[in-house]
């Protein structure tokens, strides 16, 4: 069985109007995957950034697949959130990228989108806080059913992602 | 029939904690020490280090020079776990106590060659303002109890933190047998310079 080792962090974020942000993440694989070590979801801390407009996480990602097949290459999922003074969490964004397929260290930058509602649930959003949020998380990283949203830009999440490829040369798998 | 490989490798790393930016602080030293998986294990160097006091210099740079050397090998038979340097950066404060100005993590590089890595620093805040006031006040900040924290995933939801700088660190990798063993690093990335760069830049 080949392997693949996704070794790197969530660096952080930039281009959200709010502040205080974090950030939660989960890896979704095919069938053919299989995780052998490594927490397949997680959250960030919430950062404050006192220097600049990037908001950093850090938050170390190490997983180890094993797979039999190409389909379902690994993709991550975000969910970028921010939380207030009171503690209150607002959603701020969803995006999803793909694990990257060569080997090597890789800079990714993920833009994000949030759902806009009907007009009234985007002036309560201005005032009080809120708005609509997805049901499934599973319309973050899958196309079906998208064509039923009206979303609006986030910003973007920056990671840095090393890939590692274990016996892909064995089966003939040129990355 | 065919000789027995290699079952462990190697990952040598030298280097150095460059410098810092700090735009409010003066006055910095830099702890580092490693973290890694179970099966890693480090079989030369030095596992962790307390640098100098260094002072921001006269001139407009104002740059935080520490100039520290790393060099570390390891010994793994399994990429999990790879190994993350954690730093931690003290200075006095205003009533002379040592306090913390920012912890920060980083994977060492996975391939071979040259790696130029900035990374952020960030200090754990107090929960309220009269706690904030407090910790100023008595030079008790609040600091995590294993600066090791830091490079795990786990245990640190909604924990929330002010991130305040920037240290850069310059590697210089070489490994050993981890292509007998079937691993494909990519590319070796001389002259590669990866991380965001200090503000008021964003990553590119």
């Amino acid at each position: 069985m080949a392997e693949v080792h996704v070794i790197g962090q969530i660096m952080g974020a930039t281009g959200f109007s709010e502040s205080s942000l974090f950030c939660k993440w989960g890896i979704h694989t095919g069938a053919a995957w299989k995780l052998l070590s490594g927490v397949r979801e997680g959250q960030t801390q919430v950062d404050t950034p006192q220097v600049g407009d990037m908001a950093y996480w850090s938050h170390p990602i190490d997983l180890h697949f094993a797979t039999k097949g190409l389909q379902g290459w690994p993709r991550l999922h975000l969910q970028v959130w921010s939380q207030d003074s009171f503690g209150r969490c607002q959603l701020a964004g969803y995006g999803f990228c793909h694990v990257p397929s060569s080997p090597g260290t890789h800079q990714l930058d993920c833009p994000t989108w949030r759902p806009l509602g009907s007009w009234r649930e985007q002036l309560a959003r201005a005032f009080v806080g809120g708005g609509p949020q997805l049901l499934h998380g599973d319309a973050i990283y899958s196309g079906a059913d998208r064509y039923r949203l009206h979303t609006a830009a986030g910003g973007t999440v920056h990671l840095e992602l090393g890939l590692l490829l274990r016996h892909f040369d064995r089966y003939g798998v040129e990355c | 029939m065919a000789a027995a490989g290699p079952s462990v490798f190697l990952l040598m790393v030298n280097g150095q904690v460059e410098s810092a930016q700090f735009p409010e602080y003066d006055d910095l030293y830099c702890k580092y020490c490693f973290v890694y998986g179970q099966d890693w294990a480090p079989t030369a160097g030095l596992e962790e280090g307390i640098s100098q006091i260094t002072s921001k210099s006269q001139d407009v740079r104002q740059a935080l020079v520490w100039n520290f050397p790393i060099d570390v090998t390891f010994k793994s038979t399994n990429p999990y776990g790879w190994p993350q340097i954690v730093l931690s950066v003290y200075g006095p404060d205003v009533f002379g106590n040592d306090v913390v100005r920012g912890y920060g993590a980083a994977h060492l590089p996975l391939s071979p060659g040259r790696h130029k890595r900035t990374i952020p620093m960030f200090v754990p805040e107090s929960t309220s303002k009269l706690q904030k006031f407090t910790s100023w006040f008595m030079g008790r900040r609040p600091e995590y109890t294993d600066p090791k924290v830091v490079a795990q995933g786990e245990g640190r939801e909604v924990t929330r933190v002010r991130s305040q700088g920037f240290v850069t660190l310059l590697f210089n990798v070489v490994t050993k047998d981890m292509r007998k063993l079937g691993y494909d690093t990519g590319p070796s990335d001389t002259q590669g310079v990866s991380g965001p760069s200090p503000p008021p830049g964003r990553p590119l």
